[in-house]
């Protein structure tokens, strides 16, 4: 037994790519990407989605962040300000 | 005494050092976490200077009210929601919210729940545009276009590394909407990057 609604299927992607969903309902999303061609390009594209966001901002947000904690460490240690 | 387990824990020796104002805790909360709020409200705010500033203040803020906190959630969770809320503040101040639950998808099916056109692919010609550093440049250029509601879930789950309690915590939403949320971000997203 497979989704036969590709609004249902589409619907489910996240849940899928994230591991939030049942044995049950994974086989009957799989079945139905295994045959419909549309949904299986969403999803693929879902999945390429969910790998480059979480690319983002590791390379480009410089990791230091001295400027920040010396302030706030100041005011820790400054307890009376 | 059985009830003394949960006191032995290192979230809540951590808090007590914290409540105590040792500053060794407080050094290591800002190594491990310092850098994680900073990028999110860099991202959040996409200026800087301004992220700075709040995180910096929503520190010190967390500073002077740590007696208050109650450890219904993770130490994690609430310096997350402390600087989510500020960035959402200085957002409203700026006049640059945008919350709306954008569907994307909303417009994909017909009655019977089909698709009423094809999915574009991302192959042939499609595909030299996106290779791989192509993508990403895309990816990170629409996600600072999408609305705050969907950047902000996307940034704590797929970069912050958070899980669903702990954004669930941060942002004071349910797992329901959470998942809503992420699908609708998702969504967004993708179809930014094909119409970019």
């Amino acid at each position: 037994m497979v989704y036969l609604k590709c609004s249902v299927v589409v619907g489910k992607i996240s849940e899928v790519i994230d591991g939030q969903t049942s044995l049950m309902t994974r086989m009957r999303f799989h079945g139905h990407i295994m045959m419909c061609k549309n949904c299986r390009r969403y999803f693929e594209q879902f999945k390429r989605v969910k790998e480059f966001a979480g690319k983002v901002t590791s390379d480009d947000l410089p990791p230091d962040f001295a400027h920040v904690m010396g302030f706030v460490m100041n005011e820790i240690e400054n307890k009376d300000v | 005494m059985q009830g003394d387990e949960v006191h032995h824990s290192p979230e809540t020796a951590q808090l007590d050092a914290l409540k105590a104002g040792h500053t060794s805790a407080w050094k290591e909360i800002m190594v491990l976490h310092g850098s994680g709020l900073l990028s999110f409200a860099i991202r959040m705010l996409g200026d800087r200077g301004a992220a700075e500033e709040i995180v910096q203040d929503s520190l010190v803020n967390i500073y002077h009210t740590i007696g208050r906190f109650d450890g219904r959630c993770s130490i994690k969770s609430w310096l997350y929601r402390a600087v989510h809320n500020s960035a959402i503040d200085e957002i409203r101040r700026r006049k640059r919210y945008v919350d709306v639950g954008i569907d994307a998808e909303e417009n994909y099916f017909n009655e019977a729940g089909r698709w009423i056109n094809d999915c574009p692919g991302w192959d042939g010609l499609a595909a030299k545009r996106l290779d791989d550093k192509r993508l990403l440049t895309l990816v990170r250029e629409q996600m600072d276009h999408l609305p705050h509601t969907h950047r902000e879930v996307l940034l704590l789950k797929e970069f912050e590394g958070l899980d669903t309690t702990e954004i669930c915590d941060a942002l004071e939403i349910s797992p329901g909407n959470l998942r809503i949320r992420i699908h609708r971000a998702r969504a967004a997203l993708r179809a930014a990057v094909v119409g970019a």
